[in-house]
């Protein structure tokens, strides 16, 4: 680079020299896949790529990662290799009718599939003997490869010996379905469960007052929202979690005239296009503020002279905000009015005690509070983040009763609650939806669930809680893994290699040596989407996806249905009932089922005609059909788009039937009304059986939250772990796929990020590589210094796959489950935003280059 | 000349998200290392203590913003001007290509561009850059980075043409004044983005990821 030019001031800002910068080219060239420039690091593919010819052939290619964007990609394929990328161009781009563009990781698609480092031949671990071998040296062990019979036999018969001697509930597997049908005819297999994102509005707003469509999918369509005049956007970052066009649709409601403001402990992506107003915010402390903001409302309300509460609102359509308008048999003493007051308790919950807890000024509390109350439509735009923390139940309540107060709820361009993932922004029953595949389910025999906090402490303590008073012993010996990377993305991951390294058997399908794989005796190599017949996308209100196959399956991968039926046949079950329907047939299910609004905005039609010659194609049965779109134009396509314009039928407010006529749209809660103190929603978490829960909204002091930063929270002393750290969504993986992929390794390293105050306290500087410790665990990474974050407060990105020094303990990937802690509470969703840390700088032993630079994960080589 | 093509770049709608870079590598298959088309972020700021709480700050200030940068194709390229082996040329609409069979790989039109624009291919010994995708242009295509700016912030056209649709400021911060090459961009200034020459902030991107 250029002494010159003007990116060497960035370089000047950090303890890396630009020598350092440089010397990429030479260390990546060592690597397979970078040599030679764009090749993909295996043979037949570097021959297909001379073969390249400016002939475009495209494909709809499948994006079918849990990312929180819906957008179309196509790939361009030269004699069975992909050669480019490319986005929706499949009408004119408009604000009102969008191109559905894909984000920097569908770009980089390719880079994924045709990679060196897929798993190629089934595998296993070296030291591996049946009832496990040398099973403490899982994660660190050689690899042979072996035959697919082998890898089979081998999976079929410790299966039948472990569900002999220990019964099939000491089979752990979540997923992938596939091979869930296969254990469940066998028998059963135990299973995991909690929130791993939403934090806690899965029980929320179905229990205080029932949301009417989905829980990830509350407030305006995005041509309402366009209406609203105020949006709080509340620990939310579209621009990286719901990539694709959800900020796009959320700039045209700026366009129209909203004010945004940000209520974040960082300022965004999001809040950098759209902020007005930033409003820093420690994490874990959000409903410390809510309870603030309704102190100024209560205390400052007067109907006449100054109205801040939608009196009429509160009385007609809810019940528990005062004593006066207590729900059946409720203690009128809980009302959440004095509980703010501190009618009883004695603390009044004034914005000057909410500023001690969540950070942020009480004059600005005072503010948002005034601003929230007399500006409508205000929509309150919540990602999972607030609630992705220990004992969250209550702060998905306050945002619902703050909405309650300041009647922002069944108005246009009013609302709250979650908007996030392919939802973001845009609420309202799908325009467009595939059929179903029609293959029917199995269930299974064996019932035990444990939640994702408690799963390794069960395996390695053999206990678990399955409900309130209800501890059940359990003993797991072997672990299915497929799809979930539950090992890498659950809490308590320090405990999780030690839990794996205790039970008998581990096995894994996937794509690639990840967390998962990497600790187990077994890995079989499967097929992406893009090597599979064909699959649908669903997610994006307007849009339904129908990808093809792209390729012809790379190596010796298959799909996750034939091992499953494999697997099945060795077991002496019927590989018929585990795979009942040909994946041409279910392709076809779905698409002859597929639906599409009609103009009335009442009514679905089916969306696709198919011909008896489309029939005949597939290779499957049916009836010919008539709907609006041709099989041949859809499969060209890849997409089919409602396209929207002001005045459509197709917007979509939450509550408005209800806000308009209660009687009629009453709730499913026993007063048939929104319940601000709610009792069923108390017994709901308590019931769980973690920890207690309050029939309102109340502030309870949770593990690892604010306060437990502090030695001596009365005098403001901090402890051994004096700052929070809170995770986020990181642009180069969706969770932890894509994490292995070189471009995206570049474009994003991983950084853990700090306010300049807190660096300079410890005399670090970006660039440094920082130790980072919790209670649980300890990862070393790059630190990135920045006045972005708010003082006090860490974040590192989640789902990195862990890369465990051996000799020193600490993980140098950056696994954000290493330092989140194995902690159950509440609804049993995981606290990944209430966490301590210490931040120092690192000396020990490690060489932390650049992630880019690391090796890659390559098992075996193409033979 | 009759023609100049320019990009345009909307700062105030883009939101780091590196779609371009993306599809710039996709586009032109370019190995880790080179990026033809970067996006580098540019803030600021300080925190004061709050007077009543000592855990507690307030920002001052506080702002960042990111700015896509490729090759300017530039009006008066330094790089053309340094080149010993002739082998860089303005094509007739203005875009700036370098003939890699004439480049001799000295690397001298990389020390002279003050935009970090060419950049060394050490594998074949050769310098690359922005094309503003000539190849698809000829096609009647768009640029690729264009097509894939999931906000909508990045365009391209005719210089005289964008400069009125869209204003005449062709330098912010962290870019260099714009006298030195005369480069061929329309930028949108973020509402906190600051002239460049005038500049109170930093670039505050990794060095990992420029």
């Amino acid at each position: 680079m250029s002494e010159n030019n003007f990116l060497n001031k960035a370089l000047d800002n950090t303890v890396l020299n630009r020598r350092s910068f440089l010397k990429w080219s030479g260390a990546l060239g060592g690597t397979a896949v970078l040599a030679g420039g764009m090749s993909y690091g295996f043979k037949a593919v570097e021959a297909a790529r001379e073969a390249a010819s400016t002939e475009e052939k495209w494909v709809a290619a499948a994006c079918w990662h849990n990312c929180g964007g819906r957008c179309l990609l196509k790939a361009q394929v030269v004699d069975g290799v992909v050669t480019r990328v490319k986005t929706d161009d499949t009408h004119p781009d408009s604000p009102d009718y969008p191109q559905q563009r894909g984000c920097v990781r569908g770009r980089s698609q390719r880079m994924q599939v045709f990679a060196a480092d897929r798993l190629k031949y089934p595998m296993k671990r070296k030291n591996w003997e049946p009832g496990g071998g040398r099973k403490e040296l899982r994660g660190k062990d050689e690899w042979v490869r072996i035959s697919w019979d082998e890898a089979l036999d081998i999976i079929a018969s410790e299966t039948k010996r472990i569900a002999e001697k220990y019964g099939n509930e000491s089979i752990y597997a979540v997923a992938p379905g596939e091979i869930q049908r296969t254990l469940r005819l066998l028998g059963g297999h135990s299973t995991g469960w909690g929130m791993t994102s939403w934090g806690t509005w899965t029980d929320t707003p179905k229990i205080v007052g029932s949301y009417t469509v989905s829980y990830s999918n509350t407030g305006n369509d995005r041509l309402r929202l366009r209406k609203s005049k105020l949006i709080i956007m509340w620990g939310a970052n579209p621009a990286v979690s719901s990539n694709g066009s959800p900020t796009f649709n959320y700039l045209q409601a700026k366009n129209a005239g909203a004010k945004f403001i940000f209520v974040d402990p960082y300022y965004n992506e999001s809040a950098q296009v759209l902020a007005d107003q930033w409003i820093p915010i420690r994490p874990a402390t959000d409903l410390a503020m809510l309870l603030g903001m309704a102190y100024v409302m209560i205390t400052e309300d007067d109907p006449v002279t100054n109205p801040l509460i939608d009196w009429e609102f509160l009385n007609k359509c809810t019940v528990g905000f005062d004593a006066e308008h207590m729900p059946e048999g409720a203690d009128p003493k809980e009302s959440f009015k004095d509980y703010v007051l501190g009618t009883y308790d004695g603390v009044p919950k004034n914005p000057a005690w909410a500023a001690e807890r969540c950070g942020v000024p009480p004059e600005q509390i005072r503010q948002l509070a005034i601003e929230y109350a007399i500006t409508k439509p205000t929509m309150v735009i919540c990602g999972g983040a607030s609630t992705r923390i220990h004992r969250g139940s209550s702060t998905s309540q306050a945002f619902i009763t703050l909405a309650c107060m300041t009647g922002n709820i069944g108005i246009p361009g009013a609302g709250t609650g979650l908007s996030c993932h392919n939802r973001a922004g845009n609420a309202g029953p799908p325009l467009v939806r595939a059929g179903s595949s029609s293959v029917p389910g199995i269930s299974n025999p064996v019932e035990t669930r444990i939640n994702y906090n408690q799963v390794w402490n069960a395996v390695l303590d053999g206990k678990y809680i399955a409900g309130k008073d209800d501890t059940r012993d359990i003993n797991i010996q072997m672990i299915y893994h497929g799809g979930y990377i539950t090992l890498n993305q659950c809490t308590g991951l320090t405990k999780g290699i030690e839990a794996h390294r205790s039970v008998e058997f581990v096995v894994t399908q996937g794509h690639f040596y990840n967390t998962d794989a990497r600790y187990s005796d077994v890995v079989l190599p499967i097929t992406t989407q893009w090597e599979r017949y064909g699959t649908f996308t669903s997610g994006n209100r307007e849009a339904l996806f129908f990808s093809s196959q792209v390729v012809e399956p790379l190596f010796e991968t298959k799909d996750d249905m034939w091992v499953a039926a494999e697997l099945g046949k060795r077991l002496g079950l019927d590989a018929n009932e585990i795979d009942p329907v040909s994946i041409e047939q279910q392709v076809f299910n779905q698409l002859a089922g597929a639906k599409v609004i009609m103009a009335n905005g009442v009514d679905y039609e089916p969306l696709v005609t198919l011909t008896a010659a489309d029939i005949a194609e597939m290779g499957v049965e049916g009836e010919p059909q008539q709907g609006r779109i041709s099989y041949r134009e859809f499969k060209e396509k890849g997409s089919y788009q409602v396209p929207r314009s002001e005045g459509d039928n197709f917007g979509f407010t939450e509550f408005e039937d209800y806000r308009n006529d209660p009687e009629t749209f009453a709730r499913e809660t026993p007063s048939g009304k929104i319940e601000i103190h709610c009792q069923t929603y108390a017994d709901t978490v308590e019931g769980y059986g973690f920890t207690p829960k309050s029939p309102i909204a109340t502030w309870d002091q949770i593990e690892e939250g604010i306060e437990d930063t502090y030695a001596d929270w009365d005098n403001k002393v901090k402890g051994d772990y004096p700052l929070q750290l809170y995770t986020i969504h990181y642009k180069r993986r969706s969770h932890s796929i894509l994490d292995n992929v070189p471009w995206l390794r570049e474009f994003f390293p991983q950084e853990f990020m700090m306010n300049p105050i807190d660096a300079r306290a410890r005399g670090l500087r970006s660039g440094d590589t920082v130790q980072i410790t919790s209670r649980h665990g300890t990862v070393i990474r790059p630190l990135y210094v920045t006045e972005r974050m708010i003082p006090g407060v860490t974040t590192l990105g989640e789902g990195a796959w862990v890369e465990m020094d051996e000799e020193t303990g600490v993980d140098k990937a950056g696994a954000t489950n290493i330092l989140n802690g194995p902690i159950a509470t509440d609804q049993g969703n995981l606290g990944f935003n209430s966490c301590n840390v210490q931040v120092k700088k690192y000396d020990g032993p490690i060489d932390l280059k650049p992630d880019v630079e690391w090796p890659q994960r390559i098992i075996f080589k193409e033979a | 000349m009759s023609k100049q093509l320019a990009f345009y770049f909307n700062s105030s709608a883009c939101t780091d998200c590196k779609a371009c870079m993306a599809a710039c590598k996709d586009k032109n298959d370019l190995p880790v290392g080179i990026n033809w088309r970067r996006v580098i972020k540019y803030g600021g700021g300080h925190w004061l203590p709050y007077h009543r709480n000592k855990d507690m700050w307030v920002p001052s200030n506080v702002f960042n913003y990111a700015i896509s940068v490729a090759c300017m194709h530039c009006q008066s390229p330094l790089c053309v001007e340094v080149c010993p082996a002739g082998g860089i040329s303005k094509r007739e609409d203005g875009v700036v290509l370098i003939d890699q069979d004439a480049c001799i790989g000295c690397r001298y039109c990389e020390w002279a561009c003050p935009y970090g624009a060419p950049q060394f291919d050490e594998e074949a010994g050769v310098m690359t850059k922005c094309t503003l995708c000539s190849d698809l242009l000829d096609k009647g295509q768009n640029p690729a980075c264009v097509d894939a700016c999931v906000m909508r912030a990045l365009d391209f056209g005719d210089l005289d043409e964008l400069r009125a649709k869209y204003g005449d400021v062709d330098a912010i911060e962290p870019l260099p004044r714009a006298n030195i090459t005369e480069p061929s961009i329309v930028i949108t200034p973020h509402r906190d983005a600051e002239m460049s020459g005038s500049g109170t902030g930093r670039i505050i991107s990794m060095p990992e990821e420029v």
